[in-house]
């Protein structure tokens, strides 16, 4: 059966997700996780989020995607050393070294290759399989043709971000967001927090969905082009990835507001679980469905729009001075 | 041909070009290396990486100038980018590239399995944030790595003193901001008259206030011109050898004029005197149409300037935004 993965930026969105029906949740330590602070936990919270997770026979991973400073790789291990200790079930990374020294000191801890990682192809694949990696998330531009692809061709579980961005850039590969703006602090446990560059563990002020204009030298061409980053939640493929045989389907969105997040959940759950309970052979009638998601899309989009319109001004606010 | 730098007192300037086209256009007498092919897109136009006699063409066209000839490889390939990836390496190892620069670990577990005579460097979208990836990337055949551009020269002497891997560093020119699969510039093919491969070749830039950055069409860049200029004491004093002036989207006289000034000041930096010429800002300011920054090398936003000489940020080209 196909894992329902959910997302949770605090406590109640882990009962709620796992309420609703999540097989795993995964959570970020503050600092560590490509999300703006506020929807990242405690050391505690980690610890507390586990319990639950468990508690509702759902399995709990950590998102340590950032790709951190040399320095930082010490910490990390120790706070690796906490949460395989309070029985976590996998971590989701991006960093190669950061990869690689984990499956050193934690051999049979299950490591999923973040987004982040932006594996495009299968030799891709192939090279994260070789420094300790057993499942990765596969980029949301692919096909379906290539990731059957991947599945014939290696022994790697697969999962599908189902709700999520699909970015103009390849995720992992843009740094538009820093360029912009970044103000670098540091928190009470002297871990370096990166405002603005997601792949550093900041938020992502969303530039690419500013109304850019377009210039060829001086001269205005265009008043307005869009670097499309659209939200998106998969529906129509939803049966076919289930008869693909992907090992995980994954929500996004630690930053939306926990009832939205429950009700992706549920509507997720309901839908793998009428699919796979439907007769095989026979045609399988979405139309109900989508009704019933355009009503969670409605609600989300707002959610987004009004987060992107606030990331923005916060993008064009001057970097304090240290 | 001439060989690697190996003395206190000696460096490698480097860049990158696309095409035939652009090399026969290129003066190269202030460059110790060129890396051939375009990163971002399969139909740039002729791209090396594509056109494969083209490719054996221009490293014989580097041999003969006495440069050392590398390739570049794709930031970005899918699955159907990969059996001309192989024989772009085959042909890059039989026509004798020195070395072949890698963005992608797909490509670089290929070349390490089944070109291992091939040196490998390790380019800025592997996303070398650390020593132990330096470390990782080492074990498939790694020689040289250009760290991903956000880190700080801080934090990649962090790296070069643990591990030692020899870093090359973009000193000038614009910073590859993002990669896509997308090219929105085919939109506008028919309302500009402009085809592709012709369309990215113009110097496009998108803006909002004070914001920019220029559109390669598949490659986003930062509009300003990255710029070490005044900080090359401090990169020869840690221990930097390669520099790379990052011009594959420039034209031939922005490649010839910015090579010939850092040639300059890294002779006279590396004989003691680090005074720059103010022709050479001049120089750089005129090839500059956004302005300078320094990209993340001082742990600010990307696009800031962070050296002592503020006015090197030359003037911006502010559009005003929108009413609506």
């Amino acid at each position: 059966m196909v894992e329902l993965l959910a997302p949770a930026g605090n406590l109640p969105m882990v009962e709620g997700a796992v309420g609703n029906g999540a097989n795993a949740i995964y959570v970020g330590p503050r600092g560590w996780s490509r999300r703006r602070d506020q929807y990242e936990m405690s050391d505690d919270e980690v610890h507390a989020a586990i319990e639950i997770a468990h508690g509702g026979g759902a399995k709990l991973r950590v998102a340590i995607n950032t790709n951190m400073q040399s320095r930082e790789i010490p910490p990390m291990l120790r706070k690796m050393d906490n949460f395989v200790s309070w029985g976590v079930d996998g971590a989701i990374m991006t960093d190669i070294g950061a990869i690689a020294e984990v499956h050193r000191r934690f051999p049979d801890l299950t490591i999923h290759a973040s987004i982040g990682a932006n594996i495009l192809n299968n030799e891709d694949v192939r090279f994260y399989r070789s420094i300790g990696v057993s499942q990765v998330v596969a980029d949301t531009k692919l096909t379906l043709k290539e990731l059957a692809s991947r599945k014939e061709q290696i022994d790697v579980g697969i999962e599908i971000l189902i709700h999520a961005n699909k970015c103009y850039t390849y995720l992992g590969k843009c740094w538009m967001s820093p360029y912009h703006r970044l103000e670098r602090t540091t928190d009470p446990f002297g871990k370096d927090l990166f405002k603005g560059s997601p792949n550093r563990g900041g938020l992502d002020y969303r530039v690419c969905l500013e109304s850019w204009e377009l210039y060829c030298g001086e001269e205005q061409w265009e008043k307005s082009v869009a670097l499309k980053n659209d939200a998106f939640f998969l529906l129509e493929d939803i049966p076919k990835l289930i008869d693909l045989k992907v090992e995980c389907l994954k929500v996004q969105g630690r930053e939306y507001p926990v009832p939205l997040v429950e009700r992706m959940v549920r509507f997720y759950r309901d839908l793998i679980d009428t699919y796979v309970a439907f007769p095989k052979g026979e045609a399988f009638n979405l139309s109900p469905w989508r009704s019933r998601l355009a009503a969670i899309q409605a609600q989300r989009d707002t959610a987004r729009s009004d987060g992107t319109r606030l990331l923005l001004i916060e993008a064009r606010q001057p970097v304090p001075a240290n | 041909m001439s060989h690697e730098p190996q003395a206190m007192n000696e460096f490698e300037l480097n860049t990158t070009i696309a095409n035939l086209r652009d090399l026969r256009e290129s003066d190269l007498r202030d460059y110790d290396a060129v890396y051939l092919g375009d990163i971002y897109c399969r139909i740039y136009e002729a791209n090396f990486l594509e056109h494969l006699a083209d490719l054996e063409e221009g490293l014989q066209i580097l041999q003969d100038q006495g440069k050392r000839a590398y390739v570049t490889t794709y930031a970005a390939p899918r699955n159907d980018f990969l059996p001309k990836v192989r024989k772009m390496l085959e042909v890059s190892a039989a026509a004798g590239a020195e070395a072949v620069e890698i963005h992608n670990l797909g490509i670089l577990k290929i070349a390490h399995d089944e070109f291992p005579q091939l040196p490998v460097h390790i380019g800025g979208f592997a996303n070398v944030y650390t020593d132990a990836g330096a470390e990782a990337l080492r074990g498939f055949g790694a020689v040289r790595f250009t760290p991903n551009y956000e880190l700080s020269l801080d934090e990649i002497h962090e790296i070069t003193t643990t591990c030692g891997a020899p870093m090359e560093l973009l000193v000038h020119g614009k910073m590859p901001l993002g990669i896509s699969d997308y090219c929105f510039l085919l939109e506008y093919e028919e309302k500009w008259g402009i085809k592709c491969p012709d369309l990215c070749q113009k110097e496009l830039f998108v803006k909002q206030g004070d914001w920019a950055m220029k559109s390669v069409g598949k490659g986003i860049l930062s509009g300003k011109d990255v710029c070490m200029l005044e900080h090359l004491p401090r990169l020869l004093a840690e221990g930097h050898r390669y520099f790379r002036i990052e011009a594959v989207s420039e034209s031939p006289a922005y490649r010839r004029e910015v090579a010939s000034v850092y040639r300059a000041a890294l002779d006279r930096t590396i004989g003691g005197d680090g005074a720059v010429d103010e022709g050479w800002w001049e120089t750089l300011r005129r090839h500059a149409r956004i302005g300078l920054c320094n990209g993340f090398y001082f742990g600010k936003s990307g696009m800031d300037y962070a050296g002592i000489r503020p006015d090197a940020i030359g003037s911006l080209s502010t559009i005003s935004r929108a009413e609506s």
